[in-house]
Order: structure tokens, then C-alpha cells, then sequence
């Protein structure tokens, strides 16, 4: 067989990398930068500029699209579409407010759930259990991050959500300084079961995220630690979690953005009031059940309009949280930075 | 000697005036300190571990409470009738799913076709062009990874169906196409790193062209990786609803859609047929997973 590009003439190849194309690191430490000046086939280069910028037209092309789309809502009314009024298209009320509330509040409460057990987790997997079943655990933890959020839904809403209204809601209710926050009949769907749902969703992020944090902090910290009589617990709680700190700020920053657009397991057992909820125990809405609900039913213009715009309003909080959380990653990892060299922290 | 005399005494030395009793009992109060300071901080340390510990099972428990729930409601529902028969209307007993089986299928086929070529050769450009360009591209496939998959439903909507006034398969896929991009990207960069930059020096250095290169030295290299990476994006994207939820005809042609569609239906038939889907999909993901794991993990031994 022929082999086109073997059987091309072979063209002059440019010598090794001079010092100052090939990098800014030491000679012993040369970074992934390769000379220009490599003869390349037309059809590589093509393809590769050709892909990425294909991917810059994604990116931008996502943006423009539902901004664009979400134009005529906010013309309707104006920037305030993101905290006043309710959202009734029955009565031609459309306006984001109480479902930032609701995104906002089953966020919240989904990361104060989480990050107890998500640290917890990441402490016991990464220190404290054996090789053999630290291994194990967190291959069943990545494994949770698999399954499809409407199987977790379903699950939520057919089994979850009868014993939160028969077992759970109840014993809540009657606790003694909390009844301003759990009160009101217990139906099962309720903003805290969504923020149950969201905290069992995004638990495998914390997870996996904070054990690579904590597995980064240098032997050597902690030996140092050990050797001024630190027992095995000290070491973890003043060495390594310190250590580790930025790292799994990043890892709850990029779960609080994952849990802002979960959107069909919440739709399922969230109820779809979209008020702001009075109590835990009330239903409620956020802006990505909101989607799921009304997309199909919204009537054309306005209506439609008014969807996109929630999903506008989605799209700004969750790359405001996206971009935070990978900039404190790269910060950490003191990798340049779009260009330019990240502080090392 | 004085000064020798409190330097003994902080030592925990004899003292030439002190008694031996003496001497016995202030060695004796130092060590009971210390054993006190570190039964202390065991205890402490003792308590903490096991309350991080206790996080292990609560975290474990959802999972296998719905593993549990999924493949005991599931199992009666599915057979291989099941997975022939086209569905019947809500309230109907009887029917399959299989429309929901060949859909998912089509709409994932689109998705692997747009997203596995173009992120090789972003990857590709990536590894091949590092720089600002290079790292705004790789900025954003994270931030993209991070945006809801209903937005991604919205843009697959504002692109196709808006346009074209029809939902269509092809708009699902590509919804599941840009989905899945982010993840292939870094996954295909990530395995290409991990080639020796020896070996695409010893490519170059024979002649090759960048494109010669890349395919025998890089992609050869980057294989485990980039097999791993890709299948554990269609994984994901297998099980997705949002995006699909504007993009497709009707519930029937998803099996996600069905699922969701079937959860809230009040009919037992309806939530049977739910649980049944959920243990196929379940399954089928499952099954990517740990293809996924296993061809890293084979490839990697055939080729060390």
C-alpha cells in the first residue's frame, strides 16, 4: 500500500527547537512548545484550524443564540426580569425573580448537605482508608457521577419522595428552633427534596475533585508534620487541609455550578410553584425546571421568549461560577493563564 | 553552676541538692503531662476519623439505594418483548420500548459523528499549537463543560428547529454533540501529553510531516486515552434528557425522554415501563463504563 504522505518528497525538516522558540523553561524542564517552522500538509492544517475554529463559532454562536433569543423578553421588562414579579404566563407575567430564589436556595441547601459528607469522603478515601478499599469506594462514587440524572430523578420522585412525606418531613416538623424553616403539610415534592436530589448529584464532583487536592499536598509536609509529634489526625487537619484549601474551594465552586443547572432530576420532584417558597418543606421552582415546564407550552414571542431568557439568566450565573472555579484550578496548579503566567498560591 | 543547676532542672536532670524522691516525682508529673497531651489528641484525632468515616456510608447509601430500587422494579418489566415491541399509548398495558431503543441509538450516532472527529483535531491543535489561542480554547471547552445541558437544548432548538420549523434526530444529536465535546477534547489533550516528546522528536527528526507524525507517533500513543476518554463522553451523553427535551418528535423515539415522561404518569403500566428503561439504560451505561476502563487498561499493557 502507498502511503500518500510517506511517499511525498521529503522536505527539509527545521533543526531541534532553538533556545529562545523552545521555551522559557530551563533546559531540563522544556514545556510542550514546538517549532513553527515544520512542514505541515495543507489538508492537517486545515483540518485542525479548521476544528478549532469550529469551536469558536460554537462557543460564540451558543451565547449570541440565546441572548438573541431572549432579546424580546427583556425589552418586555427590562433588566428587572431578573429579581421582580412571578412568573404567570397566564396572565402575561413573566419575570425571573422568585426562580432565581428557587435556584439560588436549593443550591444553597444542596451545598450545605454536601460538603460535610463530600469533604468527609475525600478525607477518609484519600487518608484514612487502606489502598485496597479506598479504591473500590471511590470507583462506586465516580460511578453515582454515571448514572442519568432522570434515572435519579425517577428514583427521587417513585421512592425517595413518599418516605420524605410519610417518615422524613414529619420528624423535621417537629423539630424545636427549625420550625420557621420546616413548616407546612408535607407532600413529598418540596424544595428539600430537590436540594437532597442536587446534593446526590454533584457528591461524586466534591469528591473527585477535592481527593486530587488533597493527594497534591507534598510528602514532604506531611513528614514534616509527623516529625514534630503530630499524631495521624493533626497532620490531616493542619497540614493537609490547609494544603489543600484552594483546591477544594475549586471543587465546591465547579458542584455549586453543576448544581445551578441541574435541571430535569429538580423538575421532577421540586413541585413547579413558581413562588418563593415559604418554608424547606413547600414546593417551589428554579430556573431549570422552570425550563423543562413551560418550553413546550410557552406561547410563541413573548412566551418562548421569556423561557430563553430564564435560560439566559441560567447561562450568565452557571459561566460566572464556571469561570471562578477553573480560574482558581489554574491558579493553584500556577499554569499560564490565558496567555499569562498564574500566580503560584 | 547555678545557671548549670536550672538547665539540669529543665532537663529533667538531678539536681545536686534535690532528693531522689524528689527527682522521681518531677520526671513522674512530665511524663504524665505528655501522656495526657497525646491520649488527648489520639482521642480528638480517634473521634474526627471516625466521624469522616461515617461520611463514607452516607454518601454510599443513595447509590445503592437506587442500584437496589432500579433492577427490582426494572427486572419484571424488561424482556425481550420489551425491547421489540414498539410502546402503546399511556394507560395501555403491554408495548416495549424499542422505538425509544433505535432512537437513542440514532441520536447518539449523530452526536459521535459530529463530536469524536472534531475533538481529535481540536485536540490535535491544541497539542500541536500551544499558546494564547491554545489556552482560550481549552478555558472555554472547561467553562463549556460546565454549562447546563438544557442551554445546550435551547442553542440545539435555536439552531435547528427555530430554522427549520421540525424537530428532527439530527438536532438532538448535535445538542449531544456539543454536549460531549468539552470532555473529549481534555481527555484526548490529557492522553496526548502523556506521549513521550522524545518519541515525536525521533518522528520528526526522520522527516515525517506534522500530520504523519501526529498519526503514527501521537494518535498511536494518545490510543488507550483517547478510546477511554471518548466512550465515557458517549456515557454520559447516552444518559441525557434536557437537551433533548425541544429537539425531539415525541418521547416514544428517546429513551430518557420515555423515562421522563413515563415518571410522571400516574398509570402503573406507565412507571413499570419507567423502571424498565432505566434498568436498560442503566445497564448501557454501565456497560460503556466499564468498556471504557477495560480497553485503557488492555491497550495500555499491549503497548508498554
Amino acid at each position: 500500500m502507498i502511503d500518500p504522505i510517506a511517499s511525498s518528497p521529503p522536505s527539509p525538516v527545521a533543526g531541534p527547537p532553538e533556545p529562545g522558540e523552545g521555551g522559557d523553561g530551563p533546559a531540563g524542564l522544556r514545556p510542550w512548545r514546538k517549532p513553527r517552522r515544520l512542514p505541515s500538509g495543507p489538508l492537517y492544517a486545515i483540518l485542525r484550524w479548521g476544528a478549532a475554529g469550529f469551536f469558536a463559532v460554537l462557543m460564540i454562536g451558543l451565547v449570541v443564540s440565546i441572548v438573541s433569543q431572549s432579546s424580546q423578553a427583556f425589552t418586555h421588562s427590562g433588566i428587572s426580569f431578573l429579581w421582580s414579579g412571578t412568573w404567570n404566563p397566564d396572565a402575561g407575567d413573566y419575570a425571573g425573580g422568585t426562580l432565581v430564589v428557587g435556584t439560588v436556595l436549593t443550591t444553597l441547601v444542596a451545598m450545605v448537605l454536601v460538603v460535610p459528607v463530600g469533604l468527609g469522603i475525600s478525607v477518609s478515601l484519600s487518608e484514612l482508608t487502606p489502598r485496597w478499599l479506598a479504591g473500590p469506594l471511590s470507583t462506586s462514587i465516580e460511578f453515582l457521577a454515571a448514572v442519568p440524572s432522570v434515572v435519579v430523578g425517577l428514583w427521587a420522585l417513585l421512592i425517595l419522595s413518599p418516605v420524605f412525606a410519610t417518615d422524613v418531613e414529619p420528624v423535621l416538623e417537629g423539630l424545636p428552633v427549625l420550625s420557621w424553616v420546616f413548616h407546612g403539610p408535607a407532600y413529598g415534592p418540596s424544595v428539600l427534596l430537590a436540594s437532597v436530589v442536587l446534593a446526590i448529584m454533584i457528591l461524586p464532583t466534591v469528591v473527585a475533585l477535592s481527593r486530587t487536592a488533597l493527594g497534591g499536598v507534598p510528602l514532604s509536609d506531611r513528614e514534616a508534620a509527623m516529625a514534630l509529634g503530630a499524631t495521624h489526625w493533626q497532620v490531616v487537619r493542619h497540614t493537609v487541609l490547609p494544603g489543600a484549601r484552594s483546591g477544594i474551594v475549586a471543587a465546591v465552586t465547579l458542584a455549586v455550578g453543576r448544581a445551578l443547572g441541574e435541571s430535569i432530576a429538580v423538575a421532577l420532584v421540586i413541585g413547579n410553584r413558581p413562588a418563593i417558597p415559604h418554608s424547606l418543606l413547600a414546593p417551589g421552582a428554579t430556573l431549570g425546571s422552570a425550563i423543562v415546564n413551560e418550553f413546550a407550552e410557552a406561547s410563541p414571542g413573548l412566551g418562548t421568549s421569556s423561557v430563553i431568557a430564564l435560560a439566559a439568566v441560567l447561562l450568565l450565573l452557571t459561566i460566572l461560577v464556571n469561570v471562578v472555579g477553573q480560574l482558581l484550578i489554574r491558579v493553584r496548579n500556577g499554569r499560564r493563564l490565558l496567555g499569562v503566567r498564574g500566580a503560584v498560591v | 553552676m547555678s545557671m548549670l543547676s536550672s538547665v539540669q532542672v529543665a532537663l529533667g536532670g538531678p539536681m545536686p541538692d534535690m532528693g531522689l524522691v524528689e527527682v522521681a516525682r518531677r520526671r513522674a508529673v512530665v511524663r504524665d503531662s505528655a501522656r495526657r497531651s497525646i491520649r488527648r489528641r489520639r482521642m480528638t484525632g480517634h473521634a474526627m476519623q471516625v466521624i469522616c468515616l461515617i461520611a463514607v456510608p452516607i454518601g454510599l447509601a443513595p447509590l445503592v439505594a437506587l442500584l437496589i430500587a432500579t433492577v427490582a422494579k426494572g427486572a419484571g418489566a424488561v424482556s425481550i418483548d420489551f425491547l421489540t415491541h414498539a410502546p402503546t399509548p399511556s394507560g395501555v398495558p403491554g408495548g416495549g420500548i424499542s422505538t425509544a431503543i433505535v432512537g437513542s441509538g440514532e441520536i447518539v450516532a449523530y452526536a459521535i459523528a459530529l463530536a469524536v472527529p472534531l475533538g481529535l483535531f481540536i485536540a490535535l491543535f491544541l497539542f500541536e499549537r500551544p499558546g494564547g489561542v491554545a489556552s482560550a480554547i481549552r478555558f472555554s471547552a472547561d467553562v463549556l463543560s460546565g454549562v447546563p445541558s438544557i442551554i445546550v437544548g435551547i442553542f440545539a432548538y435555536a439552531v435547528f428547529v427555530e430554522r427549520f420549523h421540525h424537530v428532527s434526530n439530527v438536532a438532538a444529536g448535535f445538542a449531544l454533540g456539543v454536549l460531549m465535546l468539552p470532555i473529549m477534547v481534555r481527555a484526548n489533550e490529557e492522553a496526548m501529553r502523556t506521549v513521550s516528546i522524545d518519541l515525536w522528536e525521533a518522528g520528526v527528526s526522520l522527516g515525517a510531516r506534522r500530520s504523519r507524525v501526529a498519526r503514527s507517533v501521537v494518535l498511536r500513543g494518545a490510543l488507550p486515552g483517547v478510546v477511554t476518554g471518548n466512550l465515557l463522553a458517549v456515557a454520559r451523553a447516552v444518559g441525557e434528557t434536557a437537551p433533548l427535551l425541544f429537539t425531539v418528535v415525541s418521547p416514544a423515539f428517546a429513551m430518557t425522554l420515555l423515562i421522563f415522561n413515563d415518571a410522571t404518569e400516574p398509570f402503573p403500566d406507565a412507571q413499570q415501563t419507567a423502571w424498565g428503561t432505566a434498568l436498560v439504560l442503566l445497564a448501557l451505561v454501565l456497560i460503556l463504563s466499564v468498556t471504557a476502563r477495560t480497553v485503557a487498561w488492555t491497550l495500555n499493557r499491549k503497548t508498554r
